[in-house]
Parts: structure tokens; C-alpha cells; sequence
């Protein structure tokens, strides 16, 4: 098929269908739409892939049209302000608008040619996009219907919320095919803007409180991008991202490299700027899984990944790394405080960006090809966790870790899915692991002193991954002792398709990471980065170590085959646990106490609150983070 | 990878079924060591194998239908990051699935509502997560040291690694303390006759299931004593005699110190594992650079 | 099986209850596990837990509150097991006997294998009753459970 069609249809074809949606205001042809939009995305990626890169002059009428857009997105976002009478939201806006509409109005703009260029790693976020983006949509098909159930919502709000969400699966491909600086920048703000209105779709005095902080936040990388763009205008002479990323050294351009990364860490939460995705958590899980775990926050990991070779070997990489590597090692002691399961997946989200961030800082071929499979693992594992903890909370109303124990038995499938899920997440042989493994060994092989501070940051952040995973794992896992068999479960299409589907995703790509390894990441890597990350039949292999692929799976079904099998001969009788003798005959789920009384057997979480206090930790971690972005900028200077 | 032509693999396989046996060898000489450090005579050597096959023919009682799967894998997997060792494979992936393992049985703990299992499968996790960076770092200084993250490639160094890395190798103490569920960190489940939580995440288990977590013990020991005798391994005896030594100092320690608590365990092994591991890894790196 | 039962000899792991005892027994019980007396060399562990154990040492007379506990600990141990009332209290309630709250000695309670009497029990004596029980425990293994 003919690229520019394929173009249209990523970037074009997802707003006009959001638009439909709206219009239409119809139940079922909603669900048709959107069923339709997932084939066209999904086929149309994949036909891309197929193509491989190219560039793309689009009609001019295209630019005009941005620019009209853009200057009424940032009015839009003005009007905000002032109707919240928030005043960074309001000073953020105007600092764009004004500059902005100078460099249009004033200085006559720039014109860059080609204006969109695919490239392989464009491909790659294209095809994240649209398979995951898709499925979750699909999700808030089902979601929505029972979230406005449970709200006693009277007049349906989801046209309004499908129009935004399919607005950002358009405005993601934008995004990452755009050429010119100018353009990501406008696609940029029209996510900021999904962003903004996902969250505070719902209306409460919460969700637009935590919405205008993720817009303040979020217009503050737009900021950074138009610092860039009068850099890139004034000093370097180009827009087009294919001359700014040529390798340079020279102060300008560095500078051009920190203004980006900077909007990039604020897109992406990193410290200190995590406060809003967090707060972000209030929006409906569905916004939560797009945007804020497996897409919206990949863009600026898509800015770092792209402008990563030319700034390989500076000391700006380096700052890079620091941010990353920090916000890694904080995330995940802080996760062990949280009590919220989406908190949790928030720092875990936020954490694993910065994983991403300090691989791609490292900056050689090997830690380059670790945060392109990190990318890609994370985008289908914490999107299908994400899914699957909003199927919980719809059935328990409750979002609280301690109130899960034993969903086993009252909702098998979903918990099954979910435990896989997290499985996915941390441990081998999946590719999330694979992914942090060669993170390992690219961090220990690269060629500066600095990587013995970064080893104990990204060891330590592992460790207190392993433990909140593990002991959630552990409290979804209890089994009733009443003897009462494992409840059904019907799940209806729309879950079944996006929970299955992702699920699938990570189980196969994760078993056959030496094709993923050949078909996708490799060739996604810039020019110049020959890796020795190569994935052989048994094996993936790093040149320093090797991941069995293959053997790992069947050594673990074995395992597991075998163990069931030694339970199955044996048997053994369910017996209630060990409470000192204390046990009530016939109620295994409770102990007797003074005055023969009976009380249920309660056992709670480990938090750590004793330890340390989350607030104080956090409120530490965004005065380190914010040091440890000046820093990044001082490395321009020296 | 596997050269199923040599003589040599099919000694490494019958190496990695029989690790269990071997770890059960091992606890035996430490119950009877320890007895003698108490002034007593202790119990035979072959001891620890019949309380095993004394507990698989218990009737059996479960706690839930998943804990003997679980308790198998945590068997199973053990058994698997010690083939991966005993192959030459890669270290971290050994430690990844050596935390599998460890996980398997803290999810059976876990499984049921027992107080005592609980808080056992908690401790068990904080134990992890004292050990397993220091025990990462130790194969990251490894690497520094060979280039190559593969056990395979000690053998090929013409020194040993316990001249590169002395302090890496004391670091594997605190390891070794936590794994072996000895005193100072026997927090999450101890060694018989020390009862923790009484019997801390082993609670739940019996008979059957208990047979099979004992085994997986012991074959983390042998895991752990077979990784620590790579620091000499040009020479198999040696070797074997470095890793006793380290067995013996944990005894020791353990007859000497009283159990403390979590926290005292995670401070303990972090900063001292650490601290030695990097003051290791800043030796090598200066030594390289001078005599460059 | 002949191994079975070798190495249910060889290993008996014990949990101790106290019923309401004195203590006196109880500290002779500890004594046995000293240095001095070792029990640990013939396999004898005092493990405290209930599922893991196969002798269930009993001090103290059974009353209408510990019943329960005794019972339910008695329930929670898995074949083949054995039941040691160690001191005078445990065998027959001794000098409480016939007191309001207590029921007698444990065997109101629970099926007790051997009797240790003695007011407290020496460490000889209980060591005497393990070997005994020991030989209870060989004939109800080769019998293959006929409890």
C-alpha cells in the first residue's frame, strides 16, 4: 500500500473515527467504530513495517493547518487556566503562545523538508501504538459501560472520552512520524491536551485538581520544546530532526540535546516531575493504561531514543543517566510504601521509564538495544496490568492492595492473567527480564567510572521491584481454606479480547525474543550501533552472557508439569493453618480468643511504614531529582 | 552449548540430580559440627536424609492445592540455576532463577491465611532482597575481572579469582547467612531446633511438601558453596576447601551471635556487601590503571 | 518398607505442650535437650510445630479450657504419630485430679502410647519413654497405620 496512505491512516483516520463517535453518540456504533479503527491502526502498522522507512512531503495545506491548530490548542489551554484560575497553567500557556506565535507571525516560521520521515524506530512506536493502544481502547469499550454503572452516571459521557482517546492514538503517530521539530512540538501538546481532558473526565473535585497539575506540568515540556525550536531556529539553522541529530559536541547543539531531554523527563514523569502521573491515577483505568503506561509517556521516550546518537559520548549523556538511574532506584522504594494498586503500577510505570532513560544515556549499542526491548516489554506488560487491575476495582470497588487478598477465588481468570502479568514484569524468562538483564551487563560494560554509581541505583531498584511485586502476588494467591470450589468468571468480549491478547503478546514475543530480537529491535537501532545483542536458537546473547530463550520456557512447564504431578499422586488433605491450637472447628478462617470468642484471621501487608515515610522520601526525591537535572544542564557547559 | 558427545556433560548431569544429596551432606556436617561447637556429639551425618524420607511418608496434609506444586518448584528451580552453573552459564541469569525459586516458596507460604507463614514469606522476601543485589554486584565484579558474564570463562583465567576479588568473596558471607538460615539473619525461618515465628515460612508445610522445600534447601547450598568455590576453580580441591572454609566462618558466626532483626539485616548486608564489592571493584580499576 | 521405618526411627521430631503444668516437668524436658543428655544425637528435634511433628509430649493435667487446644494440636499432626504424657499431672491428673476444672490426665483427652510418671519426671525417665514410644512407633509402621 501507498505510504503516504498509510501516514493518513495512522495519523489522519483515529481523530476522524474519535469524531464519529462523538457525533454519532450511538452504543453500537461506537463499538463498530472502534472495532473498525483497531483493524485499520493495527493493519496499517503492520503494513508500514513491512515497507520499512521512507520519507513524506506532505501538502502544504498540512502546515497551515498545524499551525492553526497549535495556536488554538494553546488558547484552548489559556482558557483553562483562566477559567481555573490557575496561574502556572496560565503563565505556562502564555510562554508558549507568545513565542510561538512570534516565530510564525514575526520571524516567518521555518520550513523543513521532508516533513515526515519514518524510521525504523518510528515503526516500532507505531506498531506499539496501535496493537496495544488498540486492545486498550477496546477494554474501555466494556470499562466505560460499567464505570458510568457504577457512577449512576444518567447522560453517557463516553463520546467525549472515545473522541479523546482515539485523539491520541492519532496524535501519537504524529508524533513519531513527524520530521520537524516544530511538528513533534504540536503533536506534543495535542497529547498533553488528551491527557488533560482524560483525566479529568470524570468531573470530581479531585480529578480536575489532578488534572491542571498534569497540564501545568505537561505545558512546562512544552516550554522546553519551544526553548528547543529558537535554538534549533536561531543558532543551528534547522528544524529537521534528521540534521539535529547528527552527532555534535558543540555547546549549542547540547544545549538544543538538555531543553529536549528535559521536556522528555517532564512528559515521562521522571523525578522531579512524577507528581502528576501519579496523580493521574484518579482518571478511569483505561486513560491510565494508554496514556499513562504504554503510550502517551513512550513519547518521551521516543524524543531520548531518537536524539540519543547525537549526543553519545558527551557528559550529557551522562546526566542522562543520572536522572534515569535515580528515578529508578526511588520509584521502586517508594513502591514499597504504597497501599494503592495503581499508585503501585505508577511508580512501577515511572520506574521503568527511567530504566529505559538510563539505557538509552548510556548510550552504546548494547544498552541502546536493552531500552528498545525494554520499551517494547513494558508497553504490553504494564498495559495488561493496568487492564486487569480496572477489572478488579469494577468487581471489588476497592483499590487497596490488602483488600485483594484472595481474589483468587472470587474472580480466577482475571487474577490468573494478572499474576501472569506480573510474572511478565520481573522475572525470567520473560522479555521485561531479558531486557533488564542486558541493561545489566550493558551498564557493567560501559567504558565509564561513572557506571559504579549507577550499578547499586539500578541493583537496589531491582531488589525492591522483586519484593512489591512478589508479596502483592502473594496476597492475590490465598486460597479459600472452606473448602468452597473457585468462583466462575464470565468476562464480556471487550475484556476478554484486550486482557488475552496482551497476555499473548507478552508470553510469545517473550518465548521467541531472538526473532523479536532480529525482526524489530535491531533494525530500529541508529546508524553506527552495531550491537552484540543477537538472539540464537537457544539463546539471546550479549557477547558477555547468554539469556536461554527456549530451554528456559521448557525447563519451567516441566517444573511446573512435574510439581503437578507429585501433588496430584500424593494428594493431601486441606488442613486450616496453624494458630496455636486456637482454631474454630468448622470455620477454618478464624481463631478463637478470650471469652471463647471468635475473630477471622487477619494478616496485613507489608508497608514499611515504620521505616520510612513516603512523603518525606518523595519530597527528598524531587529536591534530588530537581539537582540532578541542573546538573544535567551544567555537563552543556563543561 | 551442550556436547552431548563428551563423557564430561553426562558427570555434569549426574552433578546437577544429585546437587539435593549433596546439600544434604553438607546440612549433615553442619548439624554435627555445630553440635560439637556446643559441646555435644550430635546427630549422624546421613541425619538430614532420614528426616527427609521419614517426611515423605507422613500422611499428608496440605494447605492449599497449590502449595505442593509451588514447594516442587521451589525444588525444581533450584535444581535449574544449579545446572545452569554446573553448564557454565550465565551468572545472573542463575541468580534470576535461583529468585524464582525463592519465590515459589514464598507464594506457598503465602497461600494460606496462617499468621506464623505470613510474616515468615514477608521476612523471606526482605531477605531477598538483602541478598540478591549484593549477590549481583559479586557476579558484576566477576565480570570486571574476566569479561564475560559466563561461568565458562573462569576457568579460562590463568589466575584465580580470589586474587582479583578477595573482598567479593568475603562479601559472599552475609549471603551465605541469609540463604543458610543462620544466626544473625534467621529472621524468616529457622534451622531446626532454632524456632523463629515458629517455624517462620516453613509453617505450613508438611510431610510431603516439606520433603521437597528441605531438598530445594539444600540444594541452594550447594548452589551457593558450588559458586563460592569458583573463586578457586583452576583447582577442584582447593576449591572445595575455600567454599568449606566459608561454611565453617557461617557456622561459627552462627554459634556466636544471637538472631537479630530485619532491619539490622538489610543495613548489615547492603552496606557491608556493598562497600567491600566496590572497594574490590575501585581496587581493580586503580591497579589497572597504574600498572597501565 | 523397611527404610521407612529406619528412618522414622531415626528421626522423631518432637513438639512439646504444656497443659497447665507446673513447669517442673517442662524444665526436665528441656534438660533432656542439653549438652548433657543430647537428645538431638538420636535424630530428636523439638520442632514447635504441630503439622512437621510425630511425638506430641504432653505436661500438665487436661482441663475444660486447654481441651480444645489439645485436641485441635492432636489433630493438626499426621500419621503416624505418638503421645507421650510425660510427669504424674499428664498420666493421671495427680494431685488435681479431681479438682473442679480439670478433666484428669490428657488421655481423657486425646489417645496417649506411653506414660512417664514421676513428679517432675527426671530427664532418664523421659528419655526412657521416647525410646518406648519409639518402639510403639516401629510396630505401628511395619503394621502400616493401624490406628
Amino acid at each position: 500500500m501507498n505510504g503516504d496512505a498509510l501516514i493518513a491512516l495512522t495519523v489522519g483516520f483515529p481523530p476522524l473515527a474519535g469524531l464519529l463517535c462523538y457525533a454519532l453518540n450511538n452504543k453500537t456504533a461506537r463499538r463498530l467504530i472502534i472495532a473498525l479503527t483497531a483493524v485499520v491502526l493495527i493493519g496499517s502498522s503492520i503494513l508500514l513495517y513491512q515497507d520499512g522507512g521512507f520519507e513524506y512531503e506532505p501538502a502544504p495545506i498540512f502546515e497551515n493547518m498545524v499551525l492553526v491548530l497549535d495556536l488554538a490548542l494553546l488558547v484552548y489551554f489559556l482558557y483553562a487556566g483562566l477559567k481555573n484560575s490557575n496561574w502556572l497553567v496560565i503563565g505556562l500557556a502564555v510562554l508558549q503562545l507568545v513565542p510561538i506565535a512570534y516565530f510564525e507571525f514575526v520571524l516567518g516560521g521555518m520550513a523543513v523538508a521532508p516533513m515526515i520521515v519514518v524510521t525504523d524506530l518510528s515503526i516500532v512506536m507505531s506498531l506499539i501504538i496501535s496493537i496495544v493502544g488498540s486492545l486498550i481502547v477496546v477494554y474501555a469499550l466494556s470499562y466505560m459501560d460499567e464505570h458510568e454503572h457504577h457512577l449512576h452516571i444518567e447522560k453517557s459521557k463516553q463520546p467525549r472520552f472515545f473522541f479523546f482517546m482515539l485523539l491520541l492514538l492519532g496524535a501519537m503517530h504524529g508524533l513519531v512520524f513527524s520530521n520537524s521539530l516544530y511538528w513533534v512540538y504540536f503533536f506534543w501538546e495535542v497529547t498533553t491536551l488528551c491527557s488533560y481532558e482524560l483525566i479529568r473526565h470524570d468531573g470530581t473535585e479531585i480529578a480536575v485538581k489532578n488534572s491542571l497539575t498534569a497540564l501545568w506540568m505537561n505545558l512546562l515540556s512544552g516550554v522546553g520544546f519551544v526553548a528547543a525550536i529558537f535554538i534549533g531556529y536561531a543558532f543551528i539553522g534547522s528544524l529537521s530532526l534528521e540534521e539535529l541529530t547528527k552527532h555534535s559536541a558543540a555547546p549549542i547543539s547540547l544545549l538544543l540535546f538538555a531543553t529536549l531531554a528535559f521536556a522528555a523527563f517532564t512528559k515521562s514523569a521522571q523525578f522531579p516531575f512524577n507528581k502528576w502521573l501519579q496523580g493521574a491515577m484518579v482518571a478511569p483505568t483505561p486513560v491510565s493504561a494508554l496514556l499513562h503506561s504504554s503510550t502517551m509517556v513512550n513519547a518521551g521516550i521516543f524524543l531520548i531514543l531518537r536524539f540519543a546518537p547525537a549526543f553519545r559520548g558527551t557528559a550529557l549523556s551522562y546526566g542522562v543517566v543520572l536522572v534515569g538511574a535515580f528515578t529508578f532506584m526511588i520509584t521502586a522504594v517508594l513502591a514499597l510504601n504504597e497501599r494503592v494498586s495503581k499508585g503501585v503500577l505508577a511508580y512501577s510505570t515511572i520506574g521503568n521509564l527511567g530504566l529505559i532513560i538510563l539505557c538509552a544515556g548510556i548510550n552504546t549499542p548494547l544498552s541502546y538495544a536493552a531500552a528498545l526491548t525494554l520499551l517494547v516489554f513494558h508497553s504490553v506488560s504494564k498495559g495488561l496490568l493496568f487492564l486487569c487491575a480496572g477489572v478488579v476495582e469494577n468487581r471489588v470497588h476497592t483499590r487497596l492492595i490488602e483488600d485483594w487478598e484472595g481474589l483468587l477465588a472470587k474472580l480466577p481468570t482475571t487474577t490468573i492473567v494478572m499474576v501472569a502479568g506480573m510474572l511478565s514484569m520481573f522475572l525470567p524468562p520473560f522479555g521485561m527480564l531479558i531486557g533488564k538483564w542486558a541493561a545489566i551487563d550493558a551498564i557493567s560494560s560501559s567504558p565509564t567510572m561513572g557506571s559504579l554509581i549507577v550499578i547499586p541505583l539500578v541493583l537496589i531498584g531491582s531488589a525492591a521491584t522483586t519484593l512489591y511485586y512478589a508479596k502483592w502476588l502473594g496476597h492475590l494467591l490465598v486460597l479459600p481454606q472452606n473448602g468452597k470450589e473457585l468462583g466462575e468468571e464470565r468476562l464480556p468480549l471487550p475484556y476478554s479480547i484486550s486482557m488475552f491478547g496482551l497476555l499473548s503478546l507478552a508470553i510469545v514475543l517473550g518465548a521467541g525474543m531472538s526473532m523479536v530480537l532480529g525482526t524489530l529491535i535491531l533494525p530500529a537501532m541508529p546508524a553506527g550501533y552495531y550491537t552484540y545483542l543477537t538472539g540464537g536458537l537457544f539463546d539471546v546473547s550479549t557477547g558477555f552472557g547468554s539469556f536461554l530463550t527456549y530451554p528456559f520456557w521448557i525447563g519451567a512447564i516441566a517444573i511446573f508439569l512435574i510439581g503437578s504431578y507429585i501433588a496430584q499422586k500424593k494428594g493431601g488433605v486441606v488442613k486450616p493453618p496453624y494458630v496455636s491450637g486456637e482454631n474454630v472447628p468448622g470455620n477454618p478462617e478464624a481463631f478463637r480468643t478470650t471469652a471463647d470468642t471468635q475473630v477471622p484471621i487477619q494478616v496485613s501487608s507489608l508497608f514499611m511504614d515504620n521505616e520510612f515515610s513516603s512523603t518525606r522520601v518523595l519530597s527528598y526525591g524531587v529536591i534530588a531529582g530537581a539537582l540532578l537535572v541542573m546538573v544535567m544542564f551544567l555537563t552543556v557547559v563543561l | 552449548m551442550i556436547d552431548l558427545a563428551s563423557p564430561y556433560t553426562y558427570a555434569t548431569i549426574t552433578l546437577v540430580v544429585l546437587s539435593p544429596v549433596i546439600g544434604g551432606i553438607l546440612m549433615g556436617i553442619d548439624r554435627r559440627l555445630t553440635a560439637r561447637m556446643q559441646s555435644r556429639m550430635g546427630p549422624p551425618l546421613m541425619q538430614p536424609f532420614y528426616d527427609v524420607i521419614k517426611l515423605w511418608g507422613k500422611e499428608p496434609f496440605i494447605a492449599s492445592s497449590l502449595q505442593p506444586v509451588l514447594a516442587f518448584g521451589y525444588l525444581g528451580f533450584s535444581v535449574a540455576a544449579f545446572a545452569l552453573l554446573a553448564f557454565g552459564q550465565d551468572m545472573l541469569l542463575m541468580i534470576f532463577t535461583m529468585a524464582i525459586a525463592d519465590l515459589c516458596l514464598i507464594v506457598a507460604a503465602f497461600n494460606s491465611k496462617s499468621p506464623f507463614s505470613n510474616i515468615g514469606a514477608r521476612r523471606e522476601l526482605i531477605g531477598m532482597m538483602s541478598y540478591e543485589p549484593v549477590m549481583l554486584l559479586a557476579a558484576i565484579s566477576i565480570f570486571f575481572v574476566t569479561g564475560s558474564f559466563m561461568v565458562d570463562s573462569i576457568y579460562e583465567i590463568n589466575q584465580p579469582l580470589l586474587m582479583f576479588l578477595p573482598l567479593t568473596f568475603l562479601a559472599l558471607i552475609p549471603i551465605l547467612i541469609i540463604d543458610m538460615k543462620k544466626s544473625p539473619f534467621d529472621v524468616s525461618g529457622s534451622g531446626h531446633a532454632h524456632q523463629e515465628l515458629v517455624r517462620g515460612i516453613y509453617t505450613e508445610f508438611s510431610g510431603y511438601t516439606l520433603a521437597l522445600v528441605e531438598l530445594g534447601h539444600w540444594t541452594k547450598v550447594a548452589l551457593l558453596l558450588g559458586f563460592a568455590s569458583l573463586f578457586w576453580a583452576q583447582n577442584i580441591v582447593v576449591g572445595a576447601a575455600l567454599a568449606f572454609a566459608l561454611f565453617f566462618v557461617v557456622l561459627v558466626i552462627d554459634n556466636s551471635y544471637p538472631r537479630l532483626d530485619w532491619k539490622t539485616m538489610i543495613k548489615t548486608t547492603w552496606i557491608v556487601g556493598f562497600l567491600l564489592i566496590i572497594a574490590n571493584i575501585a581496587g581493580l580499576i586503580a591497579r589497572m590503571v597504574i600498572l597501565s | 518398607m523397611k527404610w521407612m521405618t529406619k528412618a522414622r526411627l531415626k528421626s522423631p521430631w518432637v513438639i512439646h505442650f504444656d497443659c497447665g503444668s507446673c513447669n517442673g516437668c517442662d524444665i526436665e524436658i528441656l534438660a533432656a535437650l542439653t549438652p548433657k543428655f543430647d537428645v538431638e544425637r538420636f535424630g530428636i528435634v523439638n520442632i514447635g510445630d504441630p503439622k512437621q511433628a510425630d511425638v506430641l509430649m504432653v505436661t500438665g493435667p487436661a482441663n475444660k479450657r486447654n481441651q480444645h487446644v489439645l485436641k485441635n494440636l492432636y489433630d493438626q499432626m499426621p500419621q503416624p504419630k505418638v503421645v507421650i504424657a510425660v510427669g504424674e499431672c499428664a498420666c493421671s491428673g495427680a494431685i488435681f485430679h479431681n479438682c473442679p476444672n480439670t478433666l484428669g490426665g490428657v488421655d481423657k483427652v486425646i489417645p496417649v502410647d506411653v506414660y512417664v510418671p514421676g513428679c517432675a519426671a527426671r530427664p532418664e525417665s523421659i528419655v526412657d519413654g521416647v525410646v518406648l514410644a519409639l518402639q510403639k512407633l516401629q510396630k505401628v509402621s511395619e503394621g502400616e497405620k493401624v490406628e
